[in-house]
């Protein structure tokens, strides 16, 4: 009896340690909108990767549901008129790996991903492209409630600015107040939280950055993170936005960094459920070289 | 056969190209004025194999209303001359001949574009 007890104790400690890296209290659930390069220098195919994930530690990753809506606002020079576009016909979805595997001989359950191959056509034109994200609630068991990121990425082709400033008055919004495609490592990043197109002050945020590369074509994201964490309390920066809704942040590495504001939309409630609207932007950083 | 050049930096010809560099090089760093770049992209209308669409503006957002568009030949003869409409706009037909097109928007605000370069 007290063997078995023992037994299970170990067990139990064993879980309990393989699981600390991933304890749902210190992991910020991120709803990715991706795309390699937010600056080109001339119009291309557009490929985008929606997954829901924690990118600071590559996973575990959450699958969505059918997303409610994607479509891009462009718009070229600041004085013209933004033209949206529906791109719902273009979102397909994907089986998204994990990136790490308890040993080579496991079979994976993959989860569900979405990814939309854009033609030229929808960035053809010089200016901002303001890619939205309306996800699905996704249910967070562990938490009982329900999370909706609405998600933005701006493509910026050719250098010509366009609305990348511009409030678009979704339920959550981060504002830029930094163009979010055009950031030099160790620039700082600008912007302002709002819900409705109204500021909300002292709103709470994560920032996470993409650790683990990832693969567009193999459909997971790389084993190896890019930097070794020296705590937990490293992967997700927490801060608060001041009583104007703006915040500030620091961008010391090159790459891809995701910026939400926790539960600041209007709707708080799903299916009977909390829900959190949180909002998403992201930013691509680069070296100086 | 010209060195392609997109919607980068302004110069005065391809023959000033040296000089107009440099000369921009100067100025981006002495005159606010000139704190902003022409940019101009040109491509072919899916809707109409004939004609190129071109779009204008400066890095700054700046509209690209009224800048002036030529279309030239190999030998600098203006084929086709106009400027750019209220959307910083131009649209022409393909000319027979070898062709280029000069964004002109103003001293050290200018940008070629070569046939080649048009998608």
């Amino acid at each position: 009896m007290i063997r078995n007890l023992h037994r299970l104790l170990v067990r139990s400690s064993a879980i309990a340690l393989s699981l600390a890296g991933f304890s749902t209290t210190a992991l910020a659930h991120f709803q990715v909108l991706y795309t390699p390069e937010m600056a080109p220098s001339r119009a291309n195919t557009t490929r985008f990767t929606m997954v829901f994930t924690h990118p600071v530690h590559g996973g575990p990753h959450m699958s969505m549901e059918q997303p409610e809506q994607f479509y891009v606002v462009s718009q070229r020079g600041s004085d013209s008129e933004p033209k949206r576009t529906d791109l719902m016909k273009h979102v397909k979805p994907i089986d998204w790996l994990s990136n790490t595997k308890a040993n080579a001989d496991e079979t994976q359950t993959p989860i569900k991903a979405f990814h939309a191959s854009l033609p030229r056509a929808v960035t053809r034109s010089l200016g901002d492209h303001i890619f939205v994200l309306h996800p699905a609630p996704y249910y967070e068991s562990s938490e009982d409630k329900y999370i909706q990121q609405f998600t933005r990425t701006m493509v910026n082709v050719g250098g010509v600015p366009g609305n990348w400033a511009e409030p678009m008055n979704l339920p959550a919004e981060i504002q830029p107040l930094n163009k979010p495609y055009a950031n030099w490592t160790g620039g700082v990043f600008r912007g302002r939280v709002l819900a409705d197109g109204k500021p909300v002050p002292n709103a709470e945020m994560e920032i996470e950055f993409i650790n683990h590369a990832l693969d567009q074509e193999g459909r997971r994201f790389a084993a190896k993170g890019e930097v070794e964490l020296p705590q937990d309390a490293y992967g997700t920066q927490t801060i608060y936005a001041d009583a104007q809704g703006e915040f500030t942040i620091g961008l010391p590495r090159a790459g891809w960094w995701g910026i939400c504001a926790l539960a600041i939309g209007a709707n708080t409630e799903h299916e009977g459920k909390a829900l959190s609207q949180d909002a998403v932007l992201w930013v691509q950083v680069k070296d100086m070289k | 056969m010209h060195t392609p050049i997109f919607w980068q930096f302004p110069f005065f010809s391809s023959t000033l190209f040296v000089i107009g560099a440099l000369l921009c090089t100067g100025t981006f760093t002495a005159t606010a004025a000139f704190a902003h770049s022409p940019i101009c992209n040109c491509y072919n209308d899916d809707e109409n194999g004939d004609k190129v669409i071109c779009e204008g503006g400066f890095s700054d957002g700046g509209s690209a209303k009224g800048v002036g568009v030529k279309v030239l030949n190999d030998r600098d003869r203006v084929l086709i001359k106009g400027a750019m409409n209220a959307d910083s706009t131009f649209t022409f037909t393909k000319p027979d001949d070898d062709f280029h097109i000069l964004y002109d928007a103003g001293p050290s605000h200018q940008v070629i574009i070569y046939m080649d370069d048009i998608e």
